[in-house]
């Protein structure tokens, strides 16, 4: 489906988000890798302690503006952004902002499991460890590793390596890793895309519990998943955000033609 | 808790630190290339046994046809008549006299003269030697110390009739043609014997054998070989090829010695160059009903041919070099002719260079660094032959 | 029929390999026994006795000395050619773009290209005589030279291995690293070096069996003067320059000092087998956890 949006387009928002709710605010971000334009325009607003998803086709940007989130894409050569991306009232983007530091203050999982080869106690210090904190760790692991619902399963062996677990363990091994620096937003790319049914499904649920303490973005090509997980869901297509609301609303009563068309199949 | 600028610094310290040892090691082989050229060059003060002359020759720069003119004007200078000189280049054997006697060549310009050639004898006496960069400096007072009869020249041990002497006890007209065609005789003689079996040992891994024991074995110990000090394969030589076989210390010997140092080499080069072929290529072949070796000599081997003969240029280039082995099986330092056959005696260019170095006299040092320049060279051509056979094959498939 | 020819004589070729191995090992087996047998020899001695004189009238065979000078200038070259080869083989894998990687590669080709005569001859006419210029004491054969420019020779076979390694760790992991806020120093040494680790270890232990094993840099610079001693300025001899020594000197063939080369030549061979074994059970345990 290669129907091109006009450049201006408006993005069609139901329920728009408050100001004071919000925890990302992204305002008119625009990226390109060289020439080519990923990313247009796009303004979203991330509410606190809830689960958006990102939808849409192979190649519509939705990884591209996960990763605008915390500067992951400065890590590509000849990227260019304009437009700004707010994180707790502050511009991420500002000069003199040290993309280092935000990604400390922003967790991320990704489509494939990959865990440090490195034991699983090691594998979740490791974030804190960098920020510096050396005492204390054993509190902090725990934590972490009971918000991603692994601590029963692994409590007994945290010397272990990380490669004996399972993949769906793996996952939320990585999950635990990037709650223990306690960001306030977790980036999630695709993240049960590589796992079976079953552990899919344990994380969906996962998912679930974690929005009650944190705001976690999802990147899904699932249609499924987004309905079962997310309560805001953002459909963009070549670059642009085409709608955005809640996800009942999204899916049962979309107001664009193209969000209709790609929540009912008929492409992507 | 570091800032974000101490962490950029450190960040930009530590690239520094890793881009060091590159630069580090480019530096250390300028400065082995620049050392050699510059030790293959030396200013001497010589007292001449000849006429002392140097001769203006205002032709070209031409290496053929202008020694003989170069020689007339030197026998001239020496006093004989040009009937004398006639009779002399017309013999054949006197002409080989001459030239072993007596080492025609280019001379820098000096003093803002024109280029001119210079004919030293082995029977001049060398007053001293100096090396290039401290001999220039002290140029002036080199001259004004002469005494009548001596002069002052810059000896450019590297020149076009080093190719042609022999070796000599006499560094000044030492020359490098037996180790060269020692060299060209060993090689040749590896290739075609280590080629042929280091290919059919790849081919057999590669396409008759399965994953057995016995094939197993093969590759631990083609891996364990590669690892082994080339002196050993010395050691075997020696024990094998000169003693029990009772060669001797010959060109065969060495060339076998080689041979087996370079056969893991060969075979690990050609396995990979095999590998590559894409398995398309065969299943079609046994589709077509061919038998297995047709399919591995007329469909991989040729596919694979570039690859491995990159390979075998980069086994040669390592066994060019290869000096230990050949020192344990009595590849002679001075040897009395040129090999004429695998049964010869024999040496080659690093066995001579080591030679020369050990020889613990200063001009033989000079010569040393004109046989390096030319083994370097010999390396250079043939690694670019190999990099540009690799660069032009590999976007293959 | 043919085919069977075929089959056989391309095997026949692939076990001449293995032949050459059993061939070594039974010249080095029979004549170290020998060796051994003569009532002049020891085992006991040859293993803890600290002076090695073979070649002179009163004959001693202790391999000590020869492992002392074996020793000093592997050490030596080892200082110098690791931590370089490391760094080299970080900023290839980490930070040099594909172009600027062949460049160097292949510079660092032709770095290992040249022959050791070459290197020895470097290391004699030109490294002592700059070394001379400050450091006292330091005689004209001696172990330092040596060791520093086999310390370059080696840097290149350890560069070379220990950035493949490097390579061939996932690029998610440092994706992982960096998405938990790891800055490009804290994702190469906490991550990148530690995941290659056993790669980067069995390079170094194969540079330091080629240092081990090396000839010509050590017989025309160190000397050949078998002595216990730690000083990299002294004269020293090492296994190897005792082989070449032996072998072109003038002993007869079945003589007790000709065998002893056979001796020294069969310790030197184990050290490098073991050294090589241990070399690749890494690589092999690498590869295992990246592929």
């Amino acid at each position: 489906m290669s129907q091109v949006l006009p450049d201006d387009h408006e993005t069609v928002r139901t329920d728009p988000v408050a100001a004071e709710d919000a925890v990302v605010e992204i305002d008119s971000f625009s990226l390109w890798y060289g020439d080519f334009k990923a990313l247009k325009g796009v303004s979203l607003t991330v509410p606190r302690n809830s689960v958006t998803a990102l939808i849409g086709a192979s190649g519509c940007g939705k990884s591209t503006l996960l990763r605008s989130i915390n500067r992951m894409n400065d890590l590509v050569e000849g990227v260019r952004t304009a437009g700004r991306v707010r994180y707790e009232g502050e511009e991420l983007y500002g000069a003199g902002v040290d993309p280092v530091e935000v990604r400390r203050r922003v967790g991320m999982v990704f489509q494939k499991p990959n865990p440090f080869p490195k034991s699983i106690h090691d594998n979740v210090a490791f974030g804190p460890r960098l920020a510096g904190r050396r005492f204390d760790l054993g509190a902090v692991i725990e934590r972490a590793l009971k918000d991603a619902a692994l601590w029963e399963e692994v409590k007994d062996k945290l010397q272990g390596s990380a490669f004996g677990l399972s993949g769906g363990q793996q996952q939320r091994l990585c999950i635990a890793r990037a709650l223990a620096t306690e960001p306030q937003v977790l980036l999630m790319d695709e993240p049960t895309s590589a796992l079976d049914p079953i552990a899919t499904d344990k994380i969906e649920r996962l998912i679930a519990e974690l929005k009650g303490r944190y705001t976690v973005i999802i990147v899904t090509h699932n249609m499924q998943q987004a309905g079962r997980v997310s309560d805001r869901t953002a459909f963009m297509h070549l670059g642009t955000l085409v709608e955005e609301g809640p996800t009942d609303q999204m899916f049962t009563a979309p107001r664009h033609e193209l969000t209709e068309r790609y929540v009912s199949g008929r492409f992507g | 808790m570091t800032t974000a600028s101490a962490r950029r610094a450190r960040g930009r310290l530590f690239y520094a630190a890793v881009l060091t040892p590159t630069l580090l090691a480019l530096a250390v082989l300028a400065a082995l290339v620049l050392d050699v050229l510059g030790d293959s060059v030396s200013w001497q003060v010589v007292e001449p046994a000849g006429s002392g002359s140097s001769f203006s020759v205002a032709e070209g720069f031409r290496f053929t046809g202008t020694w003989e003119r170069v020689v007339r004007l030197e026998l001239a200078a020496r006093g004989e008549s040009a009937e004398e000189v006639d009779a002399l280049l017309a013999n054949s054997e006197e002409r080989r006299i001459f030239a072993a006697r007596n080492r025609v060549e280019l001379m820098w310009a000096v003093d803002g003269q024109p280029l001119r050639w210079v004919v030293t004898s082995s029977r001049d006496k060398l007053i001293s030697d100096h090396a290039l960069v401290a001999g220039a400096r002290e140029r002036k007072a080199l001259l004004a110390e002469l005494r009548p009869g001596q002069h002052l020249y810059l000896n450019q041990w590297l020149d076009g009739s080093i190719f042609g002497r022999n070796t000599s006890r006499s560094p000044l007209v030492a020359g490098l043609a037996p180790a060269l065609l020692g060299s060209l005789w060993v090689m040749a003689l590896v290739i075609l014997i280590a080629v042929p079996l280091g290919a059919a040992a790849a081919i057999y891994l590669e396409e008759y054998s399965q994953d057995t024991w016995a094939a197993r074995a093969i590759e631990v110990n083609l891996r364990n070989l590669a690892g082994v000090p080339s002196i050993v394969y010395g050691i075997l030589g020696l024990a094998v090829f000169v003693r029990f076989m009772r060669l001797g210390p010959v060109v065969l010997a060495a060339a076998l010695t080689l041979a087996l140092l370079v056969v893991p080499v060969v075979v690990i080069a050609a396995r990979e160059a095999i590998r590559a072929v894409p398995d398309s290529m065969r299943q079609a072949a046994y589709g077509l009903g061919a038998t297995k070796s047709q399919v591995a000599f007329r469909v991989v081997l040729p596919a694979a041919l570039s690859s491995i003969v990159t390979g075998v240029i980069l086994a040669v280039a390592r066994a060019v070099g290869e000096t230990a082995p050949l020192l344990l099986i009595g590849a002679a330092a001075f040897v009395p002719g040129l090999p004429s056959s695998p049964m010869s005696q024999y040496t080659v260019l690093p066995v001579q260079i080591y030679s020369w170095v050990g020889e613990n006299n200063p001009e033989f040092a000079h010569v040393a660094s004109a046989g390096i320049v030319v083994l370097l060279c010999v390396l250079a051509l043939l690694y670019g032959v190999a990099f540009w056979l690799r660069r032009k094959f590999e976007r293959r498939w | 029929m043919r085919e069977r020819l075929v089959a056989v004589a391309l095997g026949a070729a692939a076990w001449v390999t293995v032949l050459t191995t059993i061939a070594v090992v039974a010249v080095l087996a029979r004549e170290t026994f020998a060796f051994f047998t003569d009532p002049l020899v020891s085992v006991v001695e040859f293993f803890t006795g600290d002076r090695w004189t073979p070649l002179f009238l009163d004959k001693h065979f202790g391999i000590s000395p020869l492992l002392a000078g074996t020793f000093l200038v592997t050490a030596i070259a080892m200082l110098v050619g690791v931590p370089l080869g490391i760094a080299s083989a970080i900023y290839l894998s980490e930070y040099a773009t594909p172009p600027v990687r062949r460049r160097v590669k292949g510079v660092l080709e032709l770095l290992a290209g040249i022959p050791t005569v070459v290197l020895g001859y470097f290391a004699l006419l030109f490294v002592t005589p700059w070394l001379q210029t400050f450091i006292p004491g330091l005689k004209l054969f001696n172990a330092l030279s040596a060791g520093l420019v086999m310390g370059f020779m080696i840097l290149p076979i350890i560069s070379s291995l220990a950035s493949d390694a490097m390579i061939s760790v996932p690029n998610s992991l440092r994706e992982a690293g960096y998405g938990l806020g790891a800055s490009k120093l804290d994702v190469v040494i906490k991550i990148v070096l530690p995941a290659a680790f056993s790669g980067i270890v069995a390079a170094v232990i194969l540079a330091f069996a080629r240092a081990v094993g090396e000839t010509m840099i050590v017989t025309l610079a160190a000397g050949q003067r078998p002595i216990l001693t730690l000083d990299p300025r002294e004269t020293i001899a090492t296994m190897t320059s005792f082989i070449v020594q032996a072998a072109t000197g003038d002993q007869p063939a079945g003589s007790l000092a000709a065998r002893s080369l056979y001796a020294v030549a069969s310790v030197l061979f184990v050290i490098t087998l073991l050294l090589n074994l241990v070399s690749q059970a890494l690589v092999r345990r690498f590869r295992e956890r990246y592929e």
